[in-house]
């Protein structure tokens, strides 16, 4: 499954990365290397395999009773908030 | 129009949103009360801080197990979390935790009002997840446009309730999501506020020709939150749709935003390409493992359900379905009525009090069951008098009417503003004594033989029983004395 | 005083501090002085608050003064790797797009650190989101390796390795995903321990790949090794990952020595890449061990041979969603924008370095729809194979003995041009951390040219008491662990 240019660029807005034009090739071209080095999990019958889903078996933990526990960060966060309205945050438009 | 309509059968299918009743949010101990100010039930995990990690709210997964219980689901023994990755301002870590293909609950029903009958529509799954904050998009000023985002609503425990496409009509789907909403309030898993956006609905419609067996293209319509919402959108859509394939046209498989004001179902101009949302199990949150045993465990608390305790009364106290669908509206509507019923001994006619006067009030104020100021017991004694012939319908009336402003029991309102009226023969005879003592003249008028002045004795005498004597029986208690005295 | 303070073990330091011995102030004043004369060179440090660093140690004093019963690590300064939430102190992981975020809360391990009243010591440099070998792909500067300024420490916690090596302070916390508590310990020569996965919170570690991610002591001797383990480990109510099976380790446990314990040798990892002086070092590691009484067996790791490809497709898969939330909306770099979608792309653009651009497109990709199956999900079940390749190897041993690193501490800027080179370098720190057991790098011996050559234990879950009692009993028979860099032994002028 070869990478190419138009891959790079739909993957990385698919996750909102801009990647300049000139670095593009650059990571085409390390993309490849990477993939084709773990092509060889390939090569592996893993059809009777469970994909991990806990690394270290054992009993679960309990969980949460639904209990308040209010927190007190929100004002310093506010107060780090590259752009805010009042109390909201503030992006440009959603288009 | 109509012949082409007739051709064609709609193909509906529900995904409804209904946020849990929890005190925290699903994955931290935020408060998820309604109406608060922005950005105040917020903390490190929501707010999407960098080195947050989920912790997943127990009575979350009760709510939701005992839903899927309770519509004849299977409740997975294990069940896996998963992120859903997209980005957008009110998705604080860039990722939904939600359940993808592995879910909480498969299968399950709910039993609909279709036409004049019941029908069976099928649930396809009902899974766990979180809710995203809310993104207003004001208009900003010197034209550029900016969205605010209030975090408090990200995090709230949902549930997902899929149906299998087995609705019809848009009557269907209306009453199917009544129903839904009803059990979900019954099982006091949610409030099923729509204003607030307890319950929410995305609807799926597709049209073929009837007796086709191949799906048409569906269009997924998004974020209907009111039942009228939900009926109009789809009436509409169906319509838009057969409209164009009759016109030679296809359907594109599109996601609507429905505009109440315009009444049309648009095009989303956000979305362009189909999001690839890259589903992973979540890696923070182990599967979710449970036992049999903790799922009987829920089974054992699940309240009677609406149609089980439709199917009661109409059993135990022999009232028509139609008056045990509305009286099991609410549970606590339905345990009035077998309160009023119980104490009046009159369960048909406590069943019209409530359905027509009770309901009637509580429409136009707007109270519940539990704010309305008659309670049952006064109620029960009201209509136990109604019943047994104690006072008439007119009377009774009045009396309601008296018993929503003033707590006093309807013995002792009917005694003070004497509602009772007077048809006790000596009480009566009593009263035409001193009716003819007092007017001499027009009694002996009457004697001679002036039949018009009976009238003025009766009405003098109506006038000093403050109307309450009996009509009939005062006139004849009157030609009586009359007669008897010369 | 301050040089023989700074050579003391923080076992040592802990119990004169806590018993009034010595003073918190003049244990802080020590370090503080030692690290004025490296930290600048080794680029050890993003951030070292001095005042505050003095004020709390102050504090400790007169709680002492008071009466009041210390911590076991009280005036203990302990270095914190700059991706763990330390409340009201930038934490900025190496990168731009946190560079003035301040974390509004502790992580778990903090306020454990906290409670033993160690001191919380500076922020210590590493590679961008934990993410590299070396620690040059930290965006502010990169750290040098104290024994060889021009050498790499090693990376990710490149600096909380380097900095208590130079004993700019006795102890450092880094973070391990696929070597980084372990490789950058065995390039300078110091004790560097990956938990059990789920032996120590991760509440408040920013999350690279979340089902690898764990907090790692470093330290110049096992038994302070330990110690901050103990600290620190434990479940917390704030992870669903968090174990209860944790125990703390006895430090009485660990003088037992070797003799009995059954340690396994995997071939299959010590193939043609292995340094030959790395080689000889674990040839006479294996002989001591025998010598003293452990039995050597071989073992078969037959898929580890297939660790480093399913790390590369699961750690970046994983960090493409956790590095999601890097986006300019609620905190950290924001490039202004006119809509939203430029705004993303170009606060993220600029914000990450190359490797995590790297890293975030491998993982999007292998996620993404059509390759998830190919990618992604073979990767875990691969994963699987390794995991169970260890269960069966620790049926019939105590530990693994193997390399930490194929290499001794490379140049600066040698193998930062190639991706592929650098990850090669993980090919014996990447198993154990799929597996999810612990693993021990220790100083095992010198090269010739006088660099540090470290080699690796791993062990059952939860047995993180074994590999320390090993690595404790080579301790006292090799003197590599006593050693120091000449950086360190400079006087002040």
């Amino acid at each position: 499954m070869p990478i190419d240019r138009g891959t790079v660029q739909k993957i990385a807005a698919l996750a909102r990365l801009r990647v300049d034009p000139a670095e593009e090739e650059r990571y085409v071209r390390e993309l490849q290397a990477i993939l084709s080095y773990v092509e060889q999990l390939q090569s592996l019958d893993v059809s009777k395999i469970e994909p991990t889903s806990t690394v270290i078996a054992g009993a679960p933990p309990p969980l949460r009773p639904d209990e308040e526990r209010p927190s007190d960060v929100r004002d310093e966060v506010l107060a780090q908030a590259p752009d805010r309205d009042g109390d909201y945050f503030r992006v440009p438009r959603v288009v | 129009m109509e012949t082409a309509r007739e051709g064609y059968e709609p193909v509906i299918g529900l995904e409804v949103h209904a946020q849990l009743k929890t005190r925290t949010k699903i994955f931290c101990g935020c408060s998820t009360r309604f109406g608060a100010p922005p950005n105040t039930q917020v903390c490190p995990l929501c707010l999407g801080l960098p080195g947050v990690l989920p912790t997943l709210n127990a009575r979350a997964v009760d709510f939701a197990a005992m839903v899927g219980l309770a519509v004849g689901a299977q409740v997975a023994g294990r069940s896996v979390f998963a992120r859903k990755n997209y980005f957008y301002p009110d998705l604080p870590k860039g990722y939904q935790i939600t359940q993808y293909d592995r879910p909480l609950c498969v299968g399950g029903s709910l039993t609909i009002r279709s036409g004049a009958g019941w029908k069976t529509v099928r649930l396809v799954r009902i899974h766990l997840e979180e809710d995203a904050g809310k993104s207003l998009h004001p208009e900003g000023r010197e034209g550029v446009e900016t969205t605010r985002v209030d975090l408090n609503r990200a995090g709230v425990p949902l549930i997902e309730i899929v149906s299998e496409p087995d609705l019809r009509s848009g009557a269907e789907a209306t009453d199917y999501m009544a129903r839904l909403r009803q059990l979900l309030v019954y099982l006091d898993v949610c409030d099923g506020n729509m204003e607030e956006g307890s319950l929410r609905c995305d609807a799926n419609v597709s049209v073929r020709k009837k007796g086709a067996s191949q799906l048409g293209t569906k269009t997924e319509i998004k974020n209907l939150n009111s039942f009228r919402f939900v009926d109009r959108a789809i009436a509409f859509e169906i319509d838009r749709q057969i409209g164009l394939l009759e016109s030679g046209g296809r359907v594109a498989q599109e996601t609507l935003l429905w505009s109440s004001e315009r009444g049309v179902a648009e095009t989303m101009r956000s979305k362009e390409e189909a999001h690839d949302y890259r589903y992973f199990p979540e890696p923070d949150l182990l599967p979710l493992d449970l036992s049999r045993e903790w799922i009987e465990s829920v089974r054992e608390r699940i309240p009677e359900l609406p149609h089980q305790l439709r199917e009661r009364l109409v059993r135990e106290q022999k009232i028509p379905e139609y008056d045990a669908e509305v009286l099991t509206d609410t549970r606590s509507l339905a345990g009035y009525y077998e309160e009023v019923a119980a104490r009046s001994g009159q369960p048909k006619l406590a069943s019209n009090w409530i359905m027509t006067e009770v309901n009637a009030v509580r429409n136009k104020s707007g109270l519940t069951i539990e704010e309305f100021p008659i309670r049952a017991d006064r109620l029960g004694d009201m209509v136990r008098m109604v019943g047994e012939g104690k006072i008439s319908g007119k009377i009774a009336k009045q009396l309601f009417e008296l018993m929503l402003q003033d707590p006093a029991s309807p013995a002792e309102l009917i005694e003070r503003h004497g509602l009772l009226p007077i048809d006790d023969e000596a009480a009566l005879r009593a009263l035409a004594k001193e009716i003819i003592a007092a007017h001499p003249g027009p009694a002996a008028d009457f004697r001679a033989g002036k039949e018009k002045t009976f009238a003025f004795l009766v009405g003098q005498a109506m006038k000093q029983s403050r109307g309450r004597a009996h009509p009939e029986k005062l006139q004849q208690a009157l030609r009586a004395v009359l007669a008897e005295e010369r | 005083m301050s040089g023989t303070t700074v050579q003391e073990s923080a076992e040592s330091l802990g119990r004169s501090v806590g018993s009034g011995e010595r003073s918190a102030v003049d244990v802080a004043r020590s370090f503080l002085a030692q690290a004025s004369r490296s930290a600048t060179r080794l680029g050890t440090y993003l951030y070292r608050d001095e005042e505050s660093i003095l004020a709390a140690a102050a504090e400790i004093d007169a709680r002492r003064k008071r009466g009041e019963a210390l911590g076991a690590l009280a005036g203990v300064p302990v270095a914190i790797k700059d991706n763990i939430c330390v409340r009201g102190v930038p934490v900025t992981c190496g990168s731009r797009i946190l560079e003035r975020f301040r974390a509004p809360y502790d992580a778990h391990v903090i306020g454990r650190l906290r409670t033993a009243d160690a001191i919380l010591y500076g922020k210590t440099n590493c590679d961008e989101f934990a993410m590299g070998s070396s620690t040059e792909n930290s965006a502010y500067q990169p750290s040098r390796n104290p024994w060889d300024l021009s050498r790499v420490p090693g990376g990710s916690s490149g600096g909380s390795a380097a900095t208590v090596a130079a004993r700019e302070a006795p102890l450092s916390l880094g973070s391990d995903t696929g070597g980084s508590v372990r490789q950058p310990a065995a390039f300078c020569g110091v004790v560097g321990l990956k938990p059990t996965y789920g032996a120590v919170s991760r509440y408040g570690l920013v999350a690279f790949a979340s089902s690898l991610d764990q907090i790692g002591p470093l330290a110049t001797s096992a038994r302070d090794a330990a110690l901050l383990f103990n600290a620190i480990s434990g479940p917390d109510e704030r992870d669903m990952t968090s174990r209860p099976e944790t125990r703390p380790i006895s430090l009485e446990n660990l003088e037992r020595g070797v003799r009995g314990l059954k340690i396994g040798i995997a071939r299959e990892l010590l193939g043609d890449g292995l340094d030959p002086e790395i080689r000889a070092c674990f040839e006479t590691v294996s002989k001591w061990l025998v010598a003293e009484g452990a039995s050597v067996v071989d073992v078969a790791l037959p898929h580890a041979r297939y660790a480093i490809a399913t790390y590369y497709l699961i750690a970046p898969a994983e960090a493409s969603s956790n590095l999601a939330r890097y986006d300019g909306v609620r905190y950290g770099l924001r490039v202004p924008a006119g809509d939203l979608r430029e705004m993303y792309e170009a606060t993220r653009g600029r914000g990450f370095g190359r490797e995590v651009k790297r890293r975030i497109l491998l993982g999007t990709y292998a996620l993404s729809a059509g390759y998830y199956d190919a990618y992604y999900l073979r990767a875990q079940k691969v994963r699987t194979l390794i995991r169970r390749d260890f269960e069966e190897a620790s049926r019939k041993t105590d530990a693994l003995l193997m390399p930490v690193t194929p290499t001794p501490p490379f140049a600066l800027g040698e193998k930062s041009e190639d991706p592929m080179a650098m990850y090669l370098n993980d090919i014996y720190s990447i198993p154990a951390s799929l597996a999810g057991v612990p693993a021990l790098s220790f100083p095992a011996g010198f090269t010739k040219g006088g660099l540090p050559i470290g080699l690796q234990l791993t062990g059952k879950p939860f047995d993180e008491e074994t590999l320390l009692r090993i690595a404790r009993a080579w301790e006292q028979k090799s003197d590599a662990a006593r050693r120091l860099p000449p950086i360190a032994m400079e006087k002040a002028a």
